[in-house]
């Protein structure tokens, strides 16, 4: 288990690739939309 | 997930995958459980970064934790949690909570907007054997074309190839062409059915 970022905080900025060739950073959805963030260890297990 | 994303656009939220895996892997996985529109982001190189900055990467094992973080328009962290990477989420739960994040700290945001669609009577033009066109022919599963979006591989049909050669002059493939005009490299090709059938800001 690990100690995933406290709540009431700023989120980390990012930008990465995604697997449709787009750029996806945290600032294109400032204003505009939430995020929520799906991590997950690896392709081929359930998300 | 992906039948649940109406309910989390219409709580204007964005849904995002991360692991540690590669875009390659991503498309290939996206495709085999039926095509996934939303971005799976690549956190591969360097490997974790992004997990790390969320506290969600297992370093000893070189995955990331099966975790759910919940930000808000304003870039604030509204809810984090982990069931652990052999555990399940609860989907319902997280589209509730992002519906209360929303109302909480949304403040009338916009709502997404439809894409445009691809035009009708579009085709694609594929080889046998070949990454670009096996990786144009996975964003089109992905973005969930099939039906809209005829494929035509021109290894295998005489015809298909005759009809390419006497569009674009050539019989190059992967080639997207729309209303007559051929669009070549499946780069720009996937950049174009992106942008008709997803709505991600710029």
């Amino acid at each position: 288990m690990s100690e995933v970022i406290a709540t009431g905080k700023e989120a980390p900025r990012f930008s990465l690739p995604d697997h449709l060739g787009r750029t996806i950073t945290l600032e294109q959805f400032s204003g505009k939309r939430n995020v929520m963030l799906l991590f997950y260890p690896l392709d081929f297990t359930p998300t | 997930m992906e039948k649940l994303l109406a309910r989390f656009r219409s709580a204007h939220t964005q849904v995002l995958g991360v692991s540690v895996d590669s875009v390659y892997s991503h498309a290939n996985w996206a495709q085999s459980m039926g095509g996934v529109s939303f971005p799976l982001l690549s956190d591969f190189h360097p490997k974790g970064a992004m997990a790390t900055a969320y506290g969600t990467y297992l370093a000893d094992k070189g995955i990331t934790d099966r975790a759910t973080v919940i930000i808000d328009a304003g870039g604030i962290v509204r809810h984090a949690s982990s069931v652990t990477p052999s555990g399940q989420r609860n989907i319902e739960e997280l589209a509730a909570l992002c519906e209360s994040v929303d109302k909480q700290h949304g403040g009338g945001l916009k709502g997404f907007s439809i894409p445009p669609g691809i035009a009708a009577g579009a085709t694609l033009y594929v080889k046998s054997h070949c990454g670009a066109s096996r990786a144009a022919m996975l964003a089109r599963h992905n973005l969930h074309l099939d039906t809209r979006l005829t494929v035509r591989n021109v290894t295998e049909d005489v015809a298909a190839r005759g009809e390419l050669q006497k569009i674009a002059g050539k019989d190059q493939a992967p080639c997207l062409v729309i209303d007559g005009n051929p669009i070549h490299e499946s780069k720009v090709i996937i950049q174009h059915l992106v942008s008709a059938a997803t709505d991600i800001p710029g």
